[in-house]
């Protein structure tokens, strides 16, 4: 059985793990578009911040794809595929046929507009080679300046500040993690990062980015002027498909029913690629975070491999620590509808401490913690498998429950 | 938050307790239900009498799942551990009480020999038929000669040189040939708490039975002894109380006044503190200060002391003490000794409050130190209240909150003053309980556990006795909570069944009857051998019975044993920790009854509680040819 | 292989499993000496309340797969086959809190360890005291567990136990051997529930 699979992220990583330990024979291929061994995404803000070196964003060694017998195209990247045949041909002319395919592209970060958004030193921060290059030019950084306030403009921003440098954020909304967390938690976090240097702008674009070759400044839409020498872009993110053939379905993502399989039979899509199921809003839905794409690089491999699995769905989650607080989000946070749901909450404002969730029915369905996270995985567990609290609500806001209180 | 509310109204049923909780979380203050939930769950072994730290071959447990191992190392059984452990929580409650009272008789002597300050005799005609009842002649006696032979023969009570505690002569004859029969009359009131000690000391009473029996000459020497001693020498130093209306709930500490609140147990330091605010001297000082005059208020039984003799109002019982401070108005604390909370001093750090002890014997982090003594008490007091009113101004208008308005009601029922009420003798109460317009009569006593919500077992059990017409009589936290609930007000009698309405309407008394503080259990005792006495009966054959709801202290586990082995049937709400020993829960529940006349009962339920106590009281009433119902 | 076997009905609250763990994991390796260390030695196994005031040991069940292991960033967590045993590199972890994201459970902790790096704070959770085993010794929780609600057997024969004992509970004139319970332990949580049933009540 000839197993391809289009990326080496973590979702293909998985994905060819799954293959190989249940099928010895099976021939796999990889075209990894990153030549770097297999990393680990989330930590490259670490890397930026200086806690983790570069070697350690590794989480396979070199030798990886040699001891499971993978075929690996190291630095080439698919450019089309022939359903008809079944192949995929790389942008470097080599064809490759498959019987089981998988696309694990990842997504591509949005890019900065503005005028000259082509200066040096203006990055996203989506693989170990920006981070690499935001390091290079960290010696001569006084201020930066971060677009977006989301996961990746928020981690850039907290590894910058880590660092001592003074960082602009121009955010949309009130607070950054806008899409993770509500406004009590999202007060507070933006707090935390102020006392650290942090300068929040929201509702301002750059109008055009300044410098002689690498940039040095912004002129922003409010009139204002900031000067920077490094620009973090972290403007989302929009899944690599460019390359499909129409008879694979894009919405959001690569459309996949719960075997993780596309409309075309024996094509599977995993990762920040793939729209599946989102557990807790109960749509269609894409979750373009590392969890996720792990457990779907696992599931839709077992399932290229022949045995039938069934991915429970996806589930929007994060924990981060930032200077004094930790926080923990899982899920819906912000609910669409009063009266569909229900919140229960606790906030202790000068302990620091704010707990949230949401319920629909006795299903909880999504939740915030900030600080004392120790025992989310709990929560987030009950919201990832749908389970029914039916004790009491409250128990679940204290800071430290033991599991046999939830035990039904 | 809606939230916060539902999770205060789980911790208490009184309106004011939630709101300070409320309060108490804004400041940041930490009470005794989160320290409760913090030591959850508690150790299975303790919590079962299983585990045993007498002596340090061990400390031992034994497993109750029967694998484990089922002996200490002295090779002492669950009975035998269980019925030591049972032994110690009475004798350390015996003995509270009875120092209680010894404090009480030093007073007493220091009176009678002129050396106490601000001290005197206030019933004279008690002081004379108590000390008849010593043996102490009292013609042609100056009433100080008579204090004096009064306190040294009742010191005799609490030593080695007599064979049975004076005022056992006040129980029925059966009852006392009874407890002779069974050998646990109480000889000397620190000798049975010595020689409970010497029992539960590794390798000395090795019969779980023989302790048990200790136990309860050890409880009656706190009953008839002890407390007795404490209650009636406080009627004589301070007067013997009377009905009058008062008022309870925090909305008695007031915003324009200096409140000074009185905590801890002997009125020797709260009858003093009340005098000493009354003076025109502090009055004008408080007025220099800016206050419109000094209020002073009590919590626990110190505060039931003032109570019941000069109707100093409560603002609140056991679980509440810390909220008190919470108000922020409260310029000062004082206590002296038992059920003081050692978080007392941590709370009143958070506002202004002065927090004084006054006992050698209890010291607390966090507050200032004033022996008091009989000597100097009325300069001590007189300095302490002077510094309370000199703390007024210091106090933070902005942090002040004191919520809801007081519940009047009335109290002070000594027995002398029912029988007054019933006109000069039992008859009426007797003749109302023959024809069955009440049934019987109930005493709810002791503390508040935050293991249950504040004042639920209390006020739920008051109110279906009294629903059915059974006469209650309340003491401690449980009189406190009865009050705040409505029980005592003017409105109460609506809430009662009609043949009890009709007597205590007819009598002017409410249905639930506030008794007094814990030494003041002895008054239910005195009652029901009055009661015996003129039916020509034993206690444990009256249609009586004892509940003691939401019980905490060891004190309450000697007054249970003291009521049983008196022969009053007791129903507990928390459970004793004897459940590791099924011989003893069976002795204490259905064996004691061939043994004393009466048992321990343990309900949680404050409903079938109180169906436990009506089936009792009909059952008790049947037996003697009075029209009973079938419950 | 034997691995620990939890017994929550026989939990009694005591929570010695708790110091026994701590000081296990000590440099010192008694109680004593674990109490004046510093870092402070943590347990790993947490007894916690339950619904009706009993008590239950939580630990890690080393589950296979392991969401924490699957979870971790700088792959950290790994799995022992010989013991059964998941387990955290200290010096790999990086103290982002995936794991407890992801343990159904909630019986990871974070703080400095002996083990790690002086300073570094790291997820900790519990290791089937490895280290005892491999000298022959039983884990510590297991120890110390006077109510026998820890055992330390085969899984299979705690299995057996468990169906030998719902048997005779439900066939007629099996063994006589009665279940092992404790009467007074039943009575004490019938009074506890009783009570708790009673808090429930909205008057």
């Amino acid at each position: 059985m000839r197993s391809v699979i289009i990326g080496n992220g973590v979702a293909g990583i998985n994905a060819a793990e799954a293959v190989r330990s249940l099928d010895s024979e099976a021939e796999i291929t990889i075209i990894a578009g990153e030549s770097f061994p297999p990393y680990c995404r989330p930590m490259i803000s670490m890397a930026l911040e200086g806690t983790v070196s570069h070697d350690a964003l590794a989480i396979r060694p070199p030798s990886f794809y040699d001891k499971l017998r993978i075929r690996a195209l190291i630095g080439e990247r698919a450019e089309s595929i022939d359903l008809a045949k079944r192949a995929v041909i790389t942008g470097g002319g080599t064809v490759v046929p498959f019987d089981k395919l998988l696309i694990a592209t990842g997504a591509d970060p949005r890019a900065a507009r503005g005028e000259r958004a082509d200066l040096k030193n203006i990055f996203p921060m989506r693989t170990e080679t920006h981070v690499k290059g935001m390091l290079d030019a960290l010696k001569e950084v006084k201020h930066a300046l971060v677009l977006g306030g989301g996961l990746v403009g928020f981690k850039a921003a907290h590894g910058l500040l880590a660092r001592g440098i003074p960082v602009t954020m121009l955010i949309r909304s009130g607070y950054p993690l806008s899409m993770q967390v509500d406004r009590p938690a999202g007060e507070m976090i933006l707090k935390e990062l102020q006392a650290r240097g942090l300068e929040v702008h929201v509702g301002v674009e750059v109008e055009r980015f300044e410098g002689n070759g690498a940039v040095s400044g912004a002129l922003l839409s409010d009139g204002s002027h900031r000067e920077c020498q490094l620009v973090v872009v972290g403007k989302g993110v929009y899944p690599a498909v460019s390359f499909l053939p129409p008879e694979i379905e894009v919405d959001l993502g690569i459309v996949v029913d719960e075997r993780l399989q596309t409309r075309v039979d024996g094509v599977y899509a995993a990762g920040d690629v793939a729209e599946s199921f989102d557990v807790a809003r109960q749509t269609r839905w894409v979750n373009a975070i590392w969890p996720v794409a792990a457990e779907q690089g696992r599931v839709a491999g077992m399932n290229m491999a022949g045995r039938p699995v069934s991915y429970r769905g996806s589930l929007s989650r994060n924990v981060i620590r930032i200077f004094g607080l930790d926080v923990m989000t899982a899920g819906l946070v912000n609910p669409p509808d009063e009266r569909e749901y229900e919140v229960v909450s606790r906030i202790d404002p000068a302990r620091k401490t704010y707990r949230k969730i949401v319920f629909r029915g006795d299903i909880p369905v999504g939740m915030v913690l900030v600080n004392d996270i120790e025992q989310g995985g709990v929560i987030m567990n009950m919201i990832h498998s749908r389970a029914a609290l039916m004790g009491p609500r409250d128990r679940l806001l204290d800071r430290s429950f033991n599991v046999k209180q939830l035990m039904l | 938050m809606a939230m916060d509310e539902k999770r205060f109204a789980a911790q208490t049923i009184t309106e004011d307790g939630q709101l300070l909780l409320a309060k108490a979380e804004r400041d940041q203050v930490e009470t005794v239900w989160e320290r409760h939930k913090a030591q959850q769950p508690h150790c299975g072994f303790c919590e079962m009498g299983l585990s045993c730290r007498i002596c340090v071959m061990g400390p031992c447990r034994i497993d109750p799942f029967g694998e484990g191992p089922q002996r200490g190392v002295c090779g002492a059984d669950a009975d035998i551990i269980v019925a030591r452990n049972l032994g110690r929580m009475i004798a350390a409650g015996a003995a509270s009480h009875s120092d209680h009272g010894r404090d009480l008789v030093e007073v007493l002597l220091e009176v009678g020999e002129g050396k106490a300050s601000g001290y005197k005799i206030s019933d004279p005609a008690k002081l004379r038929s108590v000390a008849a009842e010593y043996g102490v002649a009292s013609d042609g006696k100056p009433d100080l000669e008579i204090a004096r032979e009064l306190a040294y023969a009742m010191q005799e009570d609490y030593g080695t040189r007599k064979r049975g505690v004076q005022l056992l002569a006040r129980a029925p004859k059966k009852r006392r040939e009874l407890w002779e029969k069974i050998g646990v009359t109480p000889r000397g009131i620190d000798r049975e708490t010595s020689e409970m000690m010497h029992r539960t000391h590794m390798g000395v009473d090795n019969d779980w039975v023989s302790l048990l029996l200790h136990s309860a000459r050890n409880a009656l020497s706190d009953g008839w002894g002890g407390s007795l001693i404490a209650s009636e020498v406080s009627d004589i130093l301070f007067g013997t109380p009377k009905p009058a209306q008062t008022s309870a709930n925090i909305g008695v500490l007031k915003e324009d006044e200096v409140n000074i609140i009185v905590h801890g147990h002997n009125p020797i330091v709260s009858e003093t503190i009340l005098r000493a605010t009354q003076s025109p001297e502090m009055q004008n000082l408080a007025r220099e200060k800016g206050a419109k005059g000094i209020n002073i208020v009590g919590v626990c039984c110190t505060g039931n002391e003032l109570l019941m003799r000069h109707g100093i109002p409560m603002a609140g019982n056991h679980l509440t003490t810390e909220l008190t401070l919470v108000t922020g108005a409260v310029e000062m604390m004082v206590v002296d000794y038992q059920c003081i909370m050692p978080s007392l001093g941590d709370v009143a750090s958070c506002y202004h409050t002065k927090m004084i002890s006054t006992s050698d014997k209890a010291h607390f982090p966090g507050m200032e130190h004033r022996e008091f003594t009989a000597l100097n008490a009325a300069e001590m007091g007189a300095q302490v209240v002077r510094e309370a009113v000199e703390n007024y101004p210091l106090r933070n208008p902005d942090k002040v909150y004191i919520p809801g308005k007081p519940i009047t009601f009335m109290g002070g029922f000594s027995v002398e003053a029912i029988v007054e009420a019933l006109g000069g003798s039992p008859d009426p109460l007797l003749d109302a309980i023959k024809a069955g317009k009440i049934r019987g009569a109930a005493g709810i006593v002791g503390c508040n556990n935050p293991k249950i919500k504040q004042d639920l077992g209390h006020t739920v059990l008051a109110r279906r006795l009294i629903e059915n017409d059974i006469l209650v009589v309340d003491t401690g936290c449980a009189a406190v909570a009865n009050a705040k609930a409505g029980l005592k007000s003017a409105g109460a009698l609506e809430m009662a069944g009609p043949g009890l309405k009709e007597v205590c309407g007819a009598l002017g008394i409410p249905p639930v009857l506030h008794f007094g503080s814990c030494v003041d259990n002895v008054r239910i005792l005195i009652l029901a051998s009055a009661l015996a006495n003129a039916l020509n009966v034993d206690i444990s054959d009256l249609p009586i019975a004892g509940s003691a709801p939401e019980w905490y202290s060891e004190k309450a586990v000697a007054i249970g044993v003291y009521f049983v082995a008196s022969g009053v049937y007791t129903v507990l709400g928390p459970t004793p920790p004897v459940t590791g020993s099924l011989n003893m829960v069976k002795m204490l529940t259905e064996g004691l009854n061939d043994v004393v006349g009466a048992t321990f009962a343990v309900e949680p339920d404050p409903e079938k509680a109180a169906l436990l106590i009506r089936r009792h009281i009909e059952g008790k009433r049947k037996a003697l040819g009075l029209p009973s119902l079938t419950v | 292989m034997k691995q620990v076997v939890v017994h929550p009905e026989r939990c009694v609250g005591c929570m010695q499993c708790m110091p026994a763990c701590a000081a296990a994991h000590s440099r010192s390796k008694t109680l004593f000496g674990a109490v004046m260390e510093k870092p402070l030695p943590r347990p790993r196994v947490h007894v916690g309340v339950g619904l009706y005031g009993e008590g239950f040991p939580n630990r890690c069940r080393h589950c296979d797969p392991a969401p924490c292991q699957m979870a971790c960033l700088p792959g950290a967590i790994y799995h022992s086959p010989e013991t059964g045993t998941v387990l955290i590199n200290p010096d790999r972890c990086i103290n982002c809190a995936s794991c407890a994201m992801a343990c159904p459970f909630g019986v990871i902790r974070y703080h400095q360890d002996y083990m790690a790096a002086p300073g570094k704070t790291v997820a900790v959770k519990c290791d089937n005291c490895v280290g005892r085993q491999a000298d022959g010794l039983i884990p510590a929780c297991v120890e110390a567990c006077m109510a026998r609600a820890l055992t330390f057997e085969e899984s299979d024969k705690a299995l057996k136990r468990k169906t030998d004992e719902m048997a005779r509970r439900v066939s007629l004139g099996a063994e006589d051997r009665a279940p092992v319970e404790s009467p007074g332990f039943n009575l004490l949580n019938a009074f506890k529930r009783a009570q708790l049933a009673v808090e429930e009540r909205t008057y």
